[in-house]
Parts: C-alpha cells; structure tokens; sequence
C-alpha cells in the first residue's frame, strides 16, 4: 500500500507541479543542456512511476510486496493465465500500466515516423533547389526574399539559409547564424525534442507535457547559441538573431510566447557569466536521482 | 564519378528551363552530353517515382516534364520553413521567432547601449 501511494505521489509531482515549477526556474538558462537533460528526467520518473503505480494496484490483493507480486503476475503472464485472479482493481491497475506503455510508444512511432517522412521529402527538395555561395560553402542557400535560417536534422543535417537572410545579415552575423546551426546539429537536437514532440499532441492536458515542450524547445536555442559563441561574438549573435526576429519573416506565429523567448535569448548572450557549470552540475545530478525514485519502490 | 543526386539535380533544372513544354528523353540527353541515353532514362524515372517528373506516352515517344516550377518548390520549403506552431512542426530546427516591433525597439536599445559602454563579454 505504502508503495502504490508513493508512485502515485512521484506521478503527480512529476507530470503536475514539477514542469510548472522548472519552467519558472531561471537558473535553467545558466546550464541549459543540463536542464534539459532534467526535462528528460522528470518525463521518464513521471512515466515510470506511473506504471509502476498501475502495476503496485494490480498485486495489492497478494499481499506479497511489489517485487513479489511482479513476479508472481510475471509467472502467471507466462503460464497462460495473466488474469487470474484479479478483482476489478487489479484489472484497472493493470490497464493503466499498459495503456501508459502502449501510449507512450504508439506516440512516439508516430511521430517518430512522421517527422522522418516530412525531413527525408524537405531533404529531397532542398537538395534539388537550394545553391551555395562563397562565403558559407557547405550551407544551402535558399533563392527567397524572405528571412529564414534552420537546421534540417538527419544522419546528414543541412543548415539552410534563405536568400533575404544574407541580404539582412553581414559576413560576421550570417557566420554566427551558421554557428548556431551548426550546435543544433552537432547537439542532435532533432532528436532530443523528438519524444517532447510526440507527448504534445496526445498528453497536452498534463502540466508537464505543456510546459516541456516549449522550454525544452528554447533551452536547446541558448545551447546552441552557446556553441555559437565559441566561434562569434555573443553581441554579433544578438544582433543577427534581433534582425532575423524583427524582419517579421512569420506573420502567422503567436507572438507572445516567441517574443519573450527571443527577448530573454538576447539579454542572454549579452549578459556576462551567462553559463554556470556548478549550476549544470547540480542539475546533472539531479536529473540520475530523480528517474531512479520510482525504481526504489521495488527495493 | 558523379553522384546520382547531382544527375537529378541537372535533369531537373534542364526540365525547369523547359517548364510548359515536354521533352523526350533523348532531347534531355542532348542537354548532358557524357551521360549515356539510358542513365539519363533511369534517372527520369526515379525522378518520376517521387512525383517530381511526369511523363506522356504519344505513340513510342516518352515525352516527359516537371510537375512544378523550381519556384513553387523553394516556396514550398519556405511554408516550411515559416510555418511555426503548426502541429507539424517538428521537422525543423529553426533559429528564430518572430518579435512584435515594440519589443524590436527595446531589444535593439538593449544591443546599443552595450555597444556604447564597450562592455562586451567577450571578444
């Protein structure tokens, strides 16, 4: 009993008051990649505990304990009789264990498939349409008055830039945009958001899937405005990413959430001690801890 | 060696010079001198494969064509590319949102007055 209550208190810290709580931090922008790897912890804790609850449910009749009781569902599964037994709690409990496994990887196939699907056709056009110049040999240029600078991940990744982006930019600002490109792709960071992705659509109800999605998003921008720094000037970043922002390539996007993002990225670069690796390292632990909670209701 | 990407790449911008008219496979030839008749056929059809490339039969003759203009396709990936918040969003890494023009103005008076004061945080 003691076990089944402490998982569900580990699901509703992790998936209630934890993102709410982390997206308010501010030291999460002195270490990002370290925040996001606490993200990632507290989304694989949360899921975790929420099994595991599932399953503590399902063998509190037994009265053998939760290790005692996995197994003896385990022998069951495996004699052909995975149901015997069960009450209606036991049956619910169990439900929910797999129904949250079967979520989580159905969503993340999905998604998983879809996103590879729509990069492999962008791919496919880019690399028929877009041109290179001098300056930025290995960069695709774009032929477009419009103002954009992205990253297409893959095994490959393509850092693209429109034609109105080198017209806005100077050498020195295009070379920090490239920079910042380029730590997304080195950081593989079309990866990290591919499972924050996935939960959005389906889970979006959850504080926490509301929250990471976007902070997780904006974290991985002041990583790789950090890889950009090792080769730029912090100022000249700031100033490309203030000019691409205000060129108002996107009318359509909500500009609320984005500009602060833009804004907070920007007082960023230009404040001194902008990262802080006692700060990461605290984060860092934390992040190993808190995925291993759930697992000590086994012990 | 070339690559057949790049073979792609030069099929299609013959076909693009040509949009509104088809051509033979031996007029696309003629266009790639080095490239034997039938690797230039086998690229038309992989081309075909991903509906890049259509093609009409009159009799014997093979006439082929692009499906769109270059342009629609820059565009294409453009809406990409521009298309942030849509739930299809996820492809891309972008580099930045868009700013509102009041917030513009703070931002770039943040950016001047640390250029004027010469702190910079590093050089």
């Amino acid at each position: 009993m003691r076990y089944a209550l402490g998982l569900a208190a580990i699901c509703v810290v992790t998936f209630g008051s934890a993102g709410p709580l982390l997206a308010r931090a501010q030291w999460t922008h002195r270490a990002p990649r370290a925040a996001v790897a606490l993200w990632q912890a507290i989304g694989i804790s949360g899921a975790l505990a929420a099994i595991g609850f599932g399953l503590a449910v399902t063998v509190l009749p037994a009265h053998a304990g939760l290790r005692g009781g996995i197994a003896r569902l385990g022998h069951q599964a495996m004699g052909g009789h995975p149901l015997q037994g069960l009450g209606i709690s036991g049956a619910l409990g169990l439900t929910l264990a797999s129904d949250v496994c079967i979520v989580l990887v159905i969503g993340l196939v999905t998604t998983g498939i879809r996103t590879t699907m729509d990069r492999s056709r962008h791919r496919q056009l880019l690399d028929l349409v877009s041109h290179s110049v001098d300056e930025v040999p290995d960069v695709h240029v774009l032929d477009d008055p419009r103002v954009t600078a992205y990253c297409l991940p893959g095994v490959r990744p393509r850092i693209v830039v429109s034609a109105g982006a080198l017209r806005l930019l100077g050498r020195h600002e295009i070379g920090a945009v490239v920079a910042h490109e380029r730590g997304h792709a080195h950081g593989r960071h079309g990866v990290v958001m591919l499972p924050f992705a996935s939960m959005d659509s389906l889970l979006r109800w959850m504080p926490y899937v509301r929250h990471a999605r976007t902070e997780v998003a904006l974290l991985l921008e002041m990583a790789a405005d950090d890889f950009a720094v090792r080769s730029s000037r912090p100022r000249i970043l700031a100033g490309a990413l203030l000019e691409m922002s205000a060129s108002g390539a996107s009318p359509t996007c909500a500009f609320a959430a984005n500009s602060t993002a833009v804004a907070s990225r920007i007082h960023r670069l230009l404040r001194p001690g902008r990262t802080s690796i006692s700060v990461a390292a605290v984060a860092l632990a934390a992040s190993t801890v808190v995925p291993i909670l759930p697992l000590s209701a086994l012990i | 060696m070339v690559r057949l990407g790049d073979l792609e790449r030069r099929v299609m911008e013959i076909l693009w010079v040509e949009f509104g008219s088809e051509l033979t496979g031996r007029e696309v030839a003629e266009h790639l001198p080095g490239y034997a008749y039938t690797t230039v056929l086998t690229v038309l059809t992989r081309l075909e494969k991903k509906g890049l490339v259509r093609h009409e039969r009159t009799g014997s003759l093979h006439h082929f064509a692009a499906t769109a203009t270059r342009e629609s396709y820059i565009a294409a990936l453009m809406h990409d590319a521009l298309d942030v918040g849509s739930d299809r969003d996820a492809a891309l890494v972008r580099f930045a949102e868009t700013v509102s023009p009041t917030e513009a103005a703070v931002l770039r008076r943040a950016l001047d007055d640390m250029a004027n004061s010469g702190s910079t945080p590093r050089l």
